[in-house]
């Protein structure tokens, strides 16, 4: 009894780890997972009335059919199978880690349940050499690291828990059973743990074993809409929690000539095509509550660049990051998101410099000449592209005003109209924020800074714990990606967003108007950088999203000796156990250590004869346990074995003696 | 079933056995084992030896040892099959045609230089040496038990011989040869007084019966599976042996089974162990494999190939039933 409740803990520990290390791939699932790792006990009352296999049967009926009722409501009016099997496309697309949301916790529970199941059971026989629950929680553990590319178990602390009490489990709990099993194991373990750690790096991903759903969405450009939200004033569109950020409902990255346009294919939250250009190196994460009142078309509201959405049908374009729910927004409905926002110091703008192959968002179709010419006037003086990108939202912002009853339009002629136009020309110099954002966008094109446009709303001051946004405060502004840094915003409107500071865009312009008398340097590219920004790879490294800075792989080594010298230390306890057949093997374990393996034509007594009198006593009492009708064991076979063995130790050579511990050779000798 | 207070019973024997045939055949421990071995399996020994190495001696000492009868024929080109046998003869007395019983009507026979009759001769012995039977005018006459032919050979001198054929051989149970004495035996034979060769001096110590007996109970000593495996891939290892023209056959494996029953035995085991199997693999074996032409031109004794296939096949594994 009192074994049987040690050996049922124990899996109650293997099953347990492993369960929370699988429900780091949902989110706030662990006591869903905790509970399911328990479900496998649920099989022994019914062990007792019906065979084993009958039992398990049972449980996974029932677990499979309480998966169909969780699952059903995705997938309305299919067939059962139908149901179960979708679920494990549906968790791969899904966001990551998945939202907790019942047919995406389905797959994972079940086979939780299923391993349990078959753990509980493994263990119930005598003598099964505790091979299963292994199995079983290197499966979960495996799972894990899929499902999370390897950051579920960071550190491969999680791996050494297991391998530990896995160890233990064998040592105390299993002195019986097969000699073979803790080769395969160890092996198996060995294994596992390095796929481990080199599968989410070599690229291994179940997710592109599936076909994310991406949809077609062609959704108008929302930018003319800027006008008609202007004119309503203060209805009321939606009301967030959260910290003081701009909010973002679309952002624009291609540019026609005629207008902006958004991306037109979305896929789930969490896929894994990471954005054509990399986050920059600082940024913090922002969480909001969001509660839809008044907004609607099918862009929803976000933050930064969104990490997560608890809303299972958002999809998102990976490259802008904006959001879009098919069936478009409804009056109440409630969500939260969490976002990346870069937030690069002034200084480390100074000096970054501008990817050179980002040509889609320097392309400009047919670009008039007057609009480049009138750029590069703007920005001659300019030596750096922060210095670009500053003059040119003093140059778009000087002597234009925003005017909410403007022509709406973002067309080249439409920006020349806003930005030349006669006095009295409708639209001439006023303009919504969509002229000004991309005005301000096709001119920094025009001089090489990629340029993009967002539409979204300004922030706006808490009221007893929400912010209510209105109409009033849609708005839209350019972004400027600097190497290193991210998506820096500009505020060509009212020169103070949320990018920049503006004692920073001072300081530029002040240089740039002291340095308009000076002849202008021949050559920009020519004028070396004053400070190599060296300074990037640090705060990257200290950056969570880039797990690069400790080398995990180096326990890897580490944790194959343990799992060798584990592996070495049972089969000696095992052999230990089977009387002197075990006492011989583990004579033959130091032979081959000692590279004096035996021929197989040789028999016992003359292989123990060359050992002296222990050798040639054990051999009498091998044969006699192997060969005779009823074996008599009147010895100690494994004090003999010992004896023998020292002998065969001071043969051995220096180097084998080092290794003797973990050699792995016994393992495999069959 | 045996068990282990009749081995050791045995092992008694064999060891006052082989102490007496000693006493007289000095030194030669291991062809004595084996012809008491050959014995109580119910086999037949033969001795491929020079002349004057003490093969009658030993077949004396033996038939001295267990209290039974020993005779010797010296085979030649005219012995007669009737020589051996035994023939009917008319008694005048009586007026009855009697049956004359013939040497091989003994315990053991010493049927000396085998090689030397004729064909038809050496067929009568092994006939009588497989059947146990003599059959005269319809009549058969059971030879006594225990029955144990020590035929020699001589393997130089060959001129004028008729080879056994192989499957003449294959009805010996074992071939050996007796070899010279180390120095100190040969010393030991050659000191005056000292015994050796003396069939006279040599102690009875059994009797036919406890040995009939005995042969009868050996053939229930166990065998483990392991180790029948293990003979039956020794058989397949000469049969796929390309310098052999023939392996061992069935009724060789059957015969080494049997021999290793009686050895292990004598070692005061009641189980076999594939120790005795190696032991005894030659003398049980070596005789019944036959040598393709290139073999035996290029001087490979049979001997020599099946020393390689015991190193080749692999001993079963000591594993706990």
């Amino acid at each position: 009894m009192n074994g049987s409740l040690l050996k049922y803990g124990w899996v109650t520990a293997v099953l347990l780890v492993g369960a929370l290390q699988l429900s780091q791939a949902w989110d706030g699932a662990t006591v869903y997972f905790g509970l399911a790792a328990l479900a496998g006990f649920a099989a022994l009352p019914l062990k007792r009335i019906v065979p084993g296999g009958l039992a398990a049967l049972a449980v996974m009926v029932l677990a499979l059919t309480g998966g169909f009722f969780l699952a059903r409501g995705a997938s309305p009016d299919r067939d059962p199978t139908w149901v179960l099997l979708d679920t494990v496309p549906r968790l791969l697309t899904a966001a990551r880690p998945a939202p907790a949301t019942p047919e995406l916790l389905v797959p994972g529970l079940l086979l939780i349940i299923g391993v349990s199941t078959g753990m509980v059971l493994s263990v119930t026989k005598r003598g099964t050499a505790l091979f299963v629950p292994a199995l079983g929680v290197a499966t979960l553990y495996v799972s894990a690291a899929l499902l999370t590319t390897g950051r579920a178990d960071r550190y491969g602390l999680v791996a050494l828990t297991l391998v530990v009490v896995l160890a233990l489990g064998w040592l105390i709990i299993d002195r019986r059973g097969p000699v073979v099993p803790p080769a395969v194991l160890a092996t198996a373990l060995a294994t596992l743990t390095l796929l481990a750690f080199v599968l989410p790096s070599n690229g291994f991903e179940p997710r592109k074993l599936v076909t994310p759903p991406i949809t077609d969405i062609a959704i108008s450009n929302p930018l003319p809409q800027l006008a008609s939200w202007a004119a309503q004033g203060d209805a009321e569109l939606f009301r967030m929690r959260g910290p003081e950020v701009p909010v973002r409902l679309v952002t624009l990255s291609r540019y026609s000539g005629a207008s902006w346009e958004a991306a037109s294919t979305y896929g789930p939250l969490g896929v894994v095509d990471a954005p054509d250009l990399p986050t920059g190196g600082k940024f913090q994460d922002a969480s909001v509550d969001l509660r839809i009142t008044g907004l609607q078309g099918e862009w929803l509201p976000g933050v930064g660049k969104p990490q997560a959405v608890s809303l299972s049908d958002a999809m998102v374009d990976p490259d802008t990051g904006s959001l879009v729910v098919a069936e478009g927004l409804k009056a109440g409905l409630s969500y939260t998101v969490r976002g990346v926002v870069e937030t690069p110091a002034d200084t480390d703008l100074a000096e970054a410099q501008v990817p050179a192959a980002a040509t889609k968002y320097t392309a400009l179709p047919r670009l008039p000449f007057t609009l480049a010419e009138y750029a590069r006037q703007a920005t001659q003086n300019a030596r750096t592209p922060y210095e670009k990108a500053v003059a040119l939202e003093q140059v778009v912002r000087l002597n234009r005003r925003p005017d909410a009853e403007a022509p709406v339009g973002s067309s080249y002629a439409r920006l020349e109209t806003f930005l030349f136009g006669a006095a009295g020309e409708s639209g001439a110099g006023a303009g919504t924020a969509e002229q000004f954002a991309s005005a301000y966008a096709v001119l920094a094109r025009s001089v090489g800074l990629p340029t993009r446009v967002v539409v979204g709303f300004q922030p706006v001051p808490e009221q007893n714990g929400e912010r209510i946004v209105r109409a009033a405060d849609a708005t839209a502004w350019p972004e400027v990606y600097f190497s290193g840094w991210g998506w820096v915003a500009f505020d060509p409107v009212s020169g103070n967003g949320s990018g920049p500071s503006a004692a920073s865009k001072r300081e530029v312009l002040n240089r740039l108007a002291s340095t308009t008398a000076k002849p202008a340097p021949t050559s920009l590219a020519s004028v070396p950088p004053l400070v190599q920004p060296t300074a990037v790879r640090d705060d990257r490294a200290a950056a969570p999203q880039a797990p690069k800075g400790f080398p995990f792989w180096a326990f890897t080594p580490l944790l194959v000796l343990a799992a060798l010298f584990v592996a070495r230390t049972s089969r000696r306890v095992r052999l230990r156990a089977a009387g002197p057949v075990g006492a011989w093997n583990e004579v033959l374990d130091s032979l081959q250590l000692a590279g004096l393996r035996p021929k197989p034509s040789r028999t016992v007594p003359d292989v123990g004869g060359e050992w002296g009198e222990a050798g040639a006593r054990l051999a009498v009492l091998v044969d006699q346990a192997a060969f005779a009708p009823s074996p008599v064991q009147q010895e100690n076979s494994w004090r003999l074995a010992r004896q023998v063995k020292k002998a065969v130790r001071r043969k051995a050579s220096w180097w084998r003696k080092v290794v003797w511990a973990i050699d792995p050779r016994p393992l495999f000798r069959r | 079933m045996i068990d282990t207070g009749e081995v050791s019973a045995f092992r008694d024997l064999h060891t006052r056995l082989a102490d007496a045939v000693e006493s007289a055949v000095r030194g030669k421990r291991d062809v004595v084992d084996l012809v008491l071995v050959a014995m109580f399996a119910g086999g037949h020994v033969l001795l491929e030896d020079v002349p004057g190495t003490g093969k009658t001696t030993l077949a004396r000492a033996v038939a001295g040892a267990l209290g039974g009868v020993s005779r010797r024929v010296q085979f030649t080109p005219d012995l007669l099959p009737s020589d051996v046998t035994g023939t009917s003869v008319y008694d005048p007395q009586t007026g009855q045609i009697r049956f004359r019983p013939g040497p091989v009507f003994a315990n053991i026979v010493l049927a000396d230089e085998i090689n030397r009759a004729a064909a038809k001769t050496q067929s009568a012995l092994l006939e009588v040496m497989e059947e146990r039977t003599v059959t005269i005018d319809g009549v058969g006459h059971a030879v006594p038990d225990p029955f144990l032919v020590v035929a020699t050979q001589n393997p130089i001198d060959l001129d004028g011989t008729y080879r056994l054929p192989e499957a003449q051989l294959d009805r010996f149970m074992l071939r050996t040869s007796i070899g010279y004495p180390s120095v100190e035996d040969e010393l030991d034979v050659l000191r005056p007084g000292s015994g050796a060769g003396r069939i006279a001096d040599v102690r009875t110590v059994s009797s036919p019966r406890e040995i009939s007996a005995f042969s009868g109970r050996l053939q229930l000593l166990h065998v483990a599976d392991p180790i029948l495996q293990y003979i039956s891939e020794l058989g397949t290892g000469t049969r796929t042996d390309e310098r052999l023209r023939l392996g061992t056959s069935t009724r060789g494996l059957r015969t080494l089974v049997r021999c290793a029953q009686v050895y292990a035995a004598s070692k005061g085991r009641h189980f076999v162990v594939p120790q005795d199997v190696q032991d005894i693999a030659d003398p049980v074996l070596a005789h019944r494999l036959v040598l393709t032409r290139e073999s035996v031109l290029s001087g490979v004794t049979t001997s020599e190939v099946l020393a390689d296939v015991l190193s080749r096949v692999a001993v079963p594994k000591p594993a706990t039933q």
